[in-house]
């Protein structure tokens, strides 16, 4: 069974209006469980309405969007899906540790349970000092790793990320990633992860798809196979030939 | 204290403003009849006292009680727009429409429905002038919410009650606090001018109408001191209560006023 199996989806904005939209055209996909698959593309070309497809955020015009053997309205009301935005989308009214607990009391998780995960998500993207304060207390990038830390809060079976690092510095970023993946090992979660940056997508996936723009659709599916990330592989030639694949798929895609 | 910080500037300009206007009247002394100086006013409230307090007690329980009932109604409409489309086509509208009425020009009208000397006008009056800031600010808290919130909730597959309670009341509540003390000073301002034509005869306003008639302008200004009074603390009461209740809000404004 597939962990995401989208047959011929496409969607479109505002059909018959002049301000019509054709985001999305005939779009398969088939993501393994426990896969780690990158969506690269120009500006515009559809990923995010991608991801929000696959987590029945918005439905389809055409064709169909199954996750874990169901339809994907029901896989959300299953609560099998984590998600982090491209803005924090955090809640000003809530301290850093409440922010993470937001899905757990909804899941009805106990107030003790609540407090060891929140501290332990803390712990994990390097903001244990900050429970107590307000979102507004903080930079733009510990603000999106409180996304981060709620997106794997209760351990969804698929998590759905649109550029989640894209506000961080280039060191928090790299340690980031490595958590990611470790996370990542460690649960079998499914990522979809959405990033501009092809570095990024080489290092964290196990496939990446090139998606070309007007309307969106997948111009290129890259097998990457680097096995078992390391510090060393930043600088791996392999890496590099990678990096240089994607890149050419992207070349071709913007003209 | 910060909150000390806050409350300190008004009263040290509110202290230099009044003896500024001691000295001028005392240099350029009129007669003391249209502006009597502050001496002279505090001298008719103490005087008065006893009609100055009744007259306050009547016109604060019409501001009071309108103002609660106002903010109440305008509230529930707001909930009620948001929730369901059918009332926000119908209701809005109809509220924009109604709002385009002067309503304080009403008042004689509503002492014909109430009765020359009932408050009842008065409050009505009063709620009238309450319900619209406090309705379309809050209706448009609860519906401008940041989208990626509202996804967030429905991705945890969260019922519309838990979406309405966790993301669009929080985020109503500085539309709602800013509307409530726009309402509290136009609470006052409802209340004393639908006094001039009726309700209550010993309330402020008829006291400032009768006392000004009669040339009585210390009197008069005693009780317009007294309305400032009753606004002055009901403005602060809502500051204190914003205060308690979005602890983060003023985080946010002391972080906007660093930078
Ligand atoms: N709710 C919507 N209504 C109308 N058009 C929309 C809506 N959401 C997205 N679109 C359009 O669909 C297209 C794809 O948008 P989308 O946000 O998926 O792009 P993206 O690949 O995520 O871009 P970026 O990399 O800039 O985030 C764009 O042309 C956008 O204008
Ligand atoms: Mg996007």
């Amino acid at each position: 069974m597939n962990a995401i199996h989208i047959r011929g989806a496409t969607k479109v904005f505002n059909p018959g209006k002049s301000s019509q939209v054709e985001a999305l055209a005939d779009i398969d996909l088939a993501v393994e469980p426990g896969e780690f698959i990158t969506l690269i593309g120009p500006s515009g070309c559809g990923k995010s309405t991608l991801l929000r497809l696959i987590s029945s955020l918005a439905l389809p015009t055409t064709g169909s969007v199954e996750v874990n053997g169901k339809p994907a309205e029901q896989a959300r009301l299953d609560r099998d899906y984590g998600m982090a935005f491209q803005t924090s989308g955090l809640f000003d009214w809530r301290t850093v540790a409440k922010n993470i607990e937001l899905p757990l009391e909804l899941m009805g998780w106990s107030k003790a349970d609540r407090r060891r995960r929140s501290s332990e998500m803390l712990e994990l993207v390097k903001l244990g000092d900050f429970a107590k304060h307000h979102p507004s207390e903080l930079s733009g990038g510990m603000q999106q790793r409180v996304a981060i830390a709620r997106a794997l809060a209760f351990s969804p079976s698929i998590l759905l990320m649109d550029e989640p690092f894209g506000a961080l510095d280039e060191m928090t970023r790299e340690h980031m990633q490595d958590e990611l993946l470790r996370i990542w090992r460690d649960t079998g979660t499914t990522l979809v992860f959405v990033t501009h940056s092809i570095p990024e997508a080489v290092y964290l996936s196990t496939r990446v798809v090139v998606m070309s723009p007007r309307p969106g659709r997948i111009a290129a599916v890259i097998d990457v196979g680097l096995g078992d990330r390391q510090a060393s592989t930043r600088d791996d030639p392999a890496f590099f030939s990678k990096v240089t694949e994607v890149r050419a798929a992207l070349r071709e895609v913007e003209g | 204290m910060n909150s000390l910080k806050g409350f300190s500037a008004p009263i040290v300009a509110g202290v230099a403003l009044f003896g500024l206007w001691e000295g001028v009247l005392s240099v350029f002394s009129s007669d003391g009849f249209v502006l009597p100086p502050p001496s002279e006013i505090a001298g008719a409230f103490i005087d008065n006292w006893d009609a100055v307090f009744r007259g306050a007690r009547i016109t604060g329980f019409v501001v009071v009680s309108g103002l609660a009932a106002g903010v109440i109604l305008g509230v529930l409409a707001a909930l009620l727009v948001t929730r369901f489309r059918t009332a926000n086509e119908t209701i809005t509208p109809l509220a924009v429409a109604v709002n385009a009425i002067p309503i304080i020009a009403l008042a004689p009208i509503f002492n014909n429905w109430f009765g020359l000397t009932s408050p009842r006008s008065n409050q009505a009056i009063v709620v009238a002038l309450v319900f619209f800031p406090i309705f379309i600010n809050t209706a448009r808290g609860l519906t401008q919410v940041d989208r990626s919130q509202i996804e967030l909730m429905e991705s945890y597959a969260a019922g519309r009650a838990r979406t309405t309670r966790e993301v669009r009341v929080p985020n109503a509540m500085p539309f709602f606090f800013t509307a409530l003390k726009l309402a509290t000073s136009l609470a006052v301002i409802a209340a004393i001018v639908a006094e001039y034509f009726g309700g209550r005869q010993d309330a402020l306003g008829p006291m400032i109408t009768q006392s000004a008639g009669l040339t009585r302008y210390d009197d008069a200004w005693a009780a317009v001191l007294a309305g400032t009074a009753i606004g002055a603390v009901l403005y602060a009461s809502v500051a204190v209560l914003e205060r308690w209740a979005m602890p983060w809000h003023s985080l946010i404004r002391s972080h906007r006023e660093e930078t």
